[in-house]
């Protein structure tokens, strides 16, 4: 490499700024997994009701918010609905509620497949003994559904931390917005978002890997 | 409810999958202590006629009647769906997968429906399903779960978790088919052993020596239609069809 006096000092100086960030990022997640599962779950139950216009109102939800980029929703979300709704909202009000909507298109999808994964034989038998369609759905789907969508639900986790990095742009104060503002005073980008994308990489990565193992041990069940 | 009514029967049913005719007004009655054996060729439609008196399926024509009552109908009236949910449980059935609920223990799959559909006491349904485990000779596996058990040990919990709703007719599919030879053996006694304490049965099977020496009917199947019906070992003895010879020549050798 060209010759590069690194100045790893300067980002040392920061920790506890940076390390705050990072606390904002992991809270940022969980607050908007926590949103997202009760929003995939309205999701999941619009499309699977039994009346058109609310089978269309999901599908359409999912549809728009896979078929656009998160960026622009975000940006959708915190100028446009204040227009709309007369209100003014925070940035990190903004941030989570577009990501909770965005994995919450994801999120129902889980949630389906994971229903579908248990066998159909396993809730006629439970039709056969008596079992009504309520009990056998409560007492027999959905422990098993639980456990399949768990890992799925923890890989959302994984890319809420990821994600959660756009609140950069509308200036959420999470670990990479003070990356930026950290770089822009102290003028080493090269550390400063190395640093970053390390503290991320090792974060996500274990998760990753865990949840892998973890899915690798439902499969062979 | 007439002394002479079968304890379960399925009154000309047809099924229709679409514009496939699986059924054609199928007739057939199980009386009490019967244990009637169904055998025919893949695809004769065993199966659909077991998940129609399961009421699994609704026929697409004639009825499913127990005890005088019927249960099941194209379109069934609020009068045959309150029968139906009355009688429910006292049809048992045994799928050929066994279908044990997995997240469950073995006590936890046998106490399960007669604690939630009877409301009997957590105590009881234990009391009667270890009673259950012993009779399948399974005492030992009351705690573990599915996955810890062989095919034949998961047959004989999935029988037991049908016999601990005590129902009045079993119906069993192919309960044999998904097992190794040695496993079945250990199943087909326990199915004797049901048949001889006077069980009534409804079993699909291609184990021809089980029709033959338990079964106190038999009934084959073709094509939808129940082509021949003979006491006991008639059937085998003297089939009256051609189709039933050329079927029973592949287990000839058996
Ligand atoms: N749910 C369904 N939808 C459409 N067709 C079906 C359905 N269930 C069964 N069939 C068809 O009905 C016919 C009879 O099937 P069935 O399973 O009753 O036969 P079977 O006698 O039990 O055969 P096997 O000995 O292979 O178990 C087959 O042609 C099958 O494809
Ligand atoms: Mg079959």
């Amino acid at each position: 490499m060209f010759k590069y006096q690194f100045r790893w000092d300067t980002v040392w100086g920061s920790f506890d700024f940076l390390m705050g960030g990072l606390q904002m990022t992991l809270i940022i997640s969980a607050i908007t997994l926590v949103l997202a599962m009760l929003g995939g779950l309205i999701i999941a139950l619009l499309d699977m009701s039994r009346f058109r216009i609310l089978r269309w109102i999901g599908i359409s939800i999912g549809e728009v918010v896979r078929n656009t980029p998160i960026l622009v929703q975000l940006l959708w979300v915190y100028y446009v609905l204040p227009i709309v709704f007369g209100v003014r909202i925070e940035a990190l009000v903004a941030l989570i509620i577009g990501l909770a909507l965005y994995q919450a298109s994801f999120i129902s999808e889980v949630y389906r497949s994971g229903i579908q994964s248990v066998p159909k034989g396993h809730r006629e038998a439970a039709q056969v003994l008596g079992l009504t369609p309520f009990q056998s759905f409560n007492r027999i789907v959905l422990p098993q559904a639980i456990r399949m969508t768990l890992p799925p639900l923890a890989s959302n986790f994984v890319q809420l931390i990821k994600f959660s990095s756009l609140g950069a742009v509308i200036s959420v104060s999470e670990i990479t917005r003070r990356g930026m503002e950290l770089s822009a005073t102290n003028f080493r980008p090269l550390e400063t978002f190395t640093f970053i994308a390390v503290v991320y990489f090792f974060i996500c990565w274990p998760l990753a890997m865990a949840i892998r193992f973890w899915e690798r041990r439902l499969q062979a069940r | 409810m007439s002394i002479s009514s079968p304890l379960i029967l399925a009154d000309g049913v047809s099924k229709k999958f679409g514009a496939n005719q699986v059924l054609t007004r199928v007739t057939l009655e199980v009386l009490e202590r019967d244990v009637v054996c169904v055998v025919g060729p893949s695809g004769s439609g065993k199966t659909t006629l077991l998940r129609c008196l399961a009421l699994l399926e609704e026929p697409s024509e004639g009825r499913v009647v127990m005890e005088g009552v019927p249960i099941s109908t194209p379109s069934p009236s609020k009068q045959v769906k309150a029968a139906a949910r009355d009688v429910r449980s006292e049809i048992g059935m045994v799928f050929q997968h066994f279908n044990l609920w997995p997240h469950m223990s073995v006590l936890q799959n046998l106490i399960e429906a007669p604690m939630r559909v009877k409301k009997m006491p957590r105590d009881q349904a234990v009391a009667i399903a270890e009673g259950l485990l012993n009779k399948v000779d399974l005492s030992d596996k009351r705690d573990a779960y599915p996955a810890r058990l062989s095919g034949g040990q998961q047959q004989r919990v999935a029988i037991a978790r049908a016999l601990a709703m005590n129902p009045k007719v079993l119906l069993f599919d192919e309960a044999t088919s998904a097992l190794d030879p040695e496993l079945r053996r250990e199943v087909l006694a326990v199915m004797r052993q049901l048949a001889r304490e006077g069980m009534t049965m409804l079993v699909v099977t291609h184990e021809m020596g089980f029709a033959r020496h338990v079964g106190t009917r038999t009934v084959f199947m073709d094509r939808g239609e129940i082509v021949e019906a003979a006491p006991g070992s008639a059937f085998f003895d003297a089939p009256q069809t051609e189709r039933a010879r050329r079927f029973l020549q592949q287990f000839e050798d058996e």
